[in-house]
């Protein structure tokens, strides 16, 4: 007991005396940790981002669009548009779609009392806002009135409302959407970037009616019906029973291909879930090269330095020191520097996280397991590469160990 | 009183092999040294001289023979053994110093007490610094051994030393990187620790060094050669005058 506490004693000198050498160690293994650690959680990140917003979307959402292919590298609609007469179809026959609304898009020059703009203003119904549940900051919802008689009313998101009108209250002002004046009735609360990267603020909702007899130069086309689901369970019924409904409308022969697409919230997740575990994958084998790159870095320090230090073994096997004082003395060392430098690792780790947090919004959560793969990682190879090199040095006749140059 | 024997080796032989090459380079050699007796070892580079110092150090075992440490069959023991037999009955002296660089002179001379498991030295600090004092250097305890000179470096080597006491000092060519008055400086603290009783051999290939001793043993293709009593033993004031003369 007396003789590790001296060991103990022997092995800090070491650590002390010799700092370049020591901090040179730590910090392989700092970068290492702290490296893994911040590309796990970035990758996690991600992830965990991707499906919160598809979520956000509501889980009973159906797209209903016309059936598009690619053609020399251009989307061709291959049936006929999706129109006014399957939205009032299916409105009336469904029985497990509980709300419907027409998009149409639309180019425009926004012009507001403090900026000017150019951007695509979404043509829906009062429903629309349901259904994708957008909620309120101030004003109201326009009404189903105003899509049956093409009132000229907008709402609007906070980017837009930043943009056109600074620091006025939207409600009840004025926006031209090419020259024609829209009232501002609503305004979003935020919502943020969406799943591709889009600003889902920037964004003026008006009735459909009105942008299709105003600004589409009356296209009676629709670009998607959105529909939802009586209820989450029932989201396979309305995409089976709306399939039907339009097969019959559209007059598809049995056995011939669906000229429209239904496309289902879960199918949507799906697809994502699938890019964000490609995402998952690529990070996680970034992670592991930074890994490996920093295991190989402490393993040459550890290895140059334990081989450097073959003489001092030599030195202190000749006055008498047993093999196990020299084990115990490296072990320490080893065992010191990698829990120092692995915990300073994590820090740099969790503080490189809020950094990037702070600077571009990205929430990185820091995950438990990175800390723990990175720093057991780390330890193990500082342990290791620190141990068994001296361990094969103390085991040398000390007349050699001294020898050795 | 009959007298001690600190070192006998019987028919003491060490081989090296080199793939399918042997080399011997000590060949049955028989030796008794006394308690009190200070003896040069002398002979050519390749005569065998600094392997038989390793074995009769502990730091190497021979090939066959028998090797009787202060009575104690040292053929017999392991590794752990050797280690406290070399950190309590043996003081080396090395060529190159072999002190922890970066550290003070006095950690250096405490090191050999860190690893002593007697529990015979409590007040370790206390007798390092009593071993600097005696080779000379109390004035120099903190200073790290890159800030001495070599013939400074050499004392802390030997007060590391004798620090435990040792039934036998051990010295291969401790003058050897040194320049004339330091390794005549060095010869003096050699008879001085003599004086107070402490067994010595040490290799030498400078004649005038080896006059110091009582005793001198010359090798010659690992075996002795000749093995004599020194009769005009060299004192410090000799060897100083003798010193300027060839200058």
């Amino acid at each position: 007991m007396k003789q590790l506490l001296k060991t103990f004693k022997v092995a800090f000198q070491a650590i002390f005396k010799n700092k370049t050498r020591s901090l040179l160690t730590m910090l392989g293994i700092i970068i290492g940790v702290a490296a893994v650690i911040m590309t796990i959680s970035a990758g996690e990140g991600a992830t965990k981002q991707v499906q919160d917003e598809i979520a956000g979307l509501g889980t009973n959402l159906l797209m209903i669009y016309t059936k598009t292919e690619h053609r020399a590298g251009a989307h061709v609609r291959m049936g006929r548009p999706i129109n006014k007469k399957d939205f009032e179809m299916l409105q009336k026959n469904s029985v497990w779609i509980s709300k419907l609304s027409p998009l149409v898009v639309s180019v425009a020059q926004a012009i507001g009392p403090n900026g000017y703009k150019s951007i695509a203003i979404y043509g829906v119904s009062d429903q629309y806002f349901d259904i994708l549940s957008r909620d309120l900051l101030t004003g109201e919802y326009f009404k189903e009135e105003d899509v049956k008689n093409a009132g000229k009313v907008c709402v609007i998101g906070k980017t837009i409302k930043d943009e056109l009108f600074l620091d006025l209250d939207p409600i009840g002002r004025q926006i031209r959407l090419d020259k024609i004046p829209f009232t501002v009735v609503g305004f979003l609360k935020e919502e943020g970037k969406g799943t591709m990267g889009q600003d889902q603020d920037d964004i003026i909702l008006a009735p459909y009616t009105t942008i299709q007899n105003r600004l589409h130069g009356h296209r009676r086309g629709y670009d998607i019906i959105m529909a939802s689901a009586i209820s989450e369970d029932h989201i396979i019924d309305a995409k089976i029973e709306a399939t039907e409904l339009l097969r019959e409308s559209h007059r598809i022969l049995e056995g011939d291909e669906n000229d429209f697409e239904i496309t289902t919230q879960i199918e949507l997740q799906e697809i994502t879930g699938n890019i964000t575990g490609v995402l998952t994958i690529l990070l996680g084998a970034i992670a592991s090269i930074s890994l490996l790159v920093g295991g190989i870095g402490i393993m040459n320090i550890m290895l140059v330095s334990v081989t450097e230090r073959t003489r001092e073994i030599g030195t202190r096997l000749a006055i008498g020191a047993r093999e196990s004082d020299i084990l115990t003395q490296f072990l320490i060392e080893a065992v010191t520097l990698s829990l120092a430098g692995g915990t300073l690792g994590v820090l740099l780790g969790i503080i490189g996280n809020q950094i990037i947090y702070k600077v571009t919004n990205f929430y990185i959560p820091t995950m438990l397991y990175s800390i723990l793969i990175g720093f057991g990682f780390a330890a193990f190879v500082g342990i290791a590469f620190g141990y068994f090199p001296a361990k094969k040095a103390a085991k040398l006749n000390p007349i050699d160990a001294l020898r050795y140059e | 009183m009959p007298s001690k024997k600190v070192i006998e080796t019987k028919k003491v032989c060490r081989v090296f092999k080199n793939g399918e090459i042997e080399v011997h380079a000590i060949t049955d050699v028989d030796l008794i040294i006394e308690e009190g007796e200070f003896v040069a070892i002398m002979g050519a580079s390749g005569s065998g001289k600094s392997t038989f110092l390793n074995i009769l150090g502990c730091l190497d075992k021979p090939t066959s023979g028998d090797y009787y440490l202060d009575g104690v069959h040292v053929n017999e023991l392991n590794k752990n053994q050797l280690a406290d037999i070399r950190n309590q009955k043996i003081g080396f002296i090395f060529q190159s110093y072999n002190l922890l660089s970066r550290t003070t002179a006095l950690e250096n001379v405490e090191l050999p007490l860190v690893y002593n498991r007697t529990g015979r030295f409590s007040n370790s600090k206390e007798l390092a610094k009593k071993a600097l004092e005696q080779v000379g250097l109390g004035d120099r305890l903190n200073h790290k051994t890159n800030q001495l000179s070599g013939g400074e470096q050499q004392r802390v080597a030997i007060a590391r030393a004798l620090v435990n006491d040792p039934a036998l000092i051990l010295s291969d060519e401790a003058t050897g990187n040194l320049d004339s008055k330091a390794s005549i400086d060095v010869a003096d603290l050699f008879v001085e620790l003599n004086n107070k009783g402490k067994t010595i051999v040490m290799i030498t290939h400078e004649p005038e060094i080896a006059q110091f001793a009582k005793r001198m043993i010359y090798l010659r293709d690992g075996r002795i050669l000749t093995d004599e009593i020194i009769k005009n033993r060299s004192t410090k004031e000799s060897a100083l005058k003798d010193l300027e003369l060839t200058a």
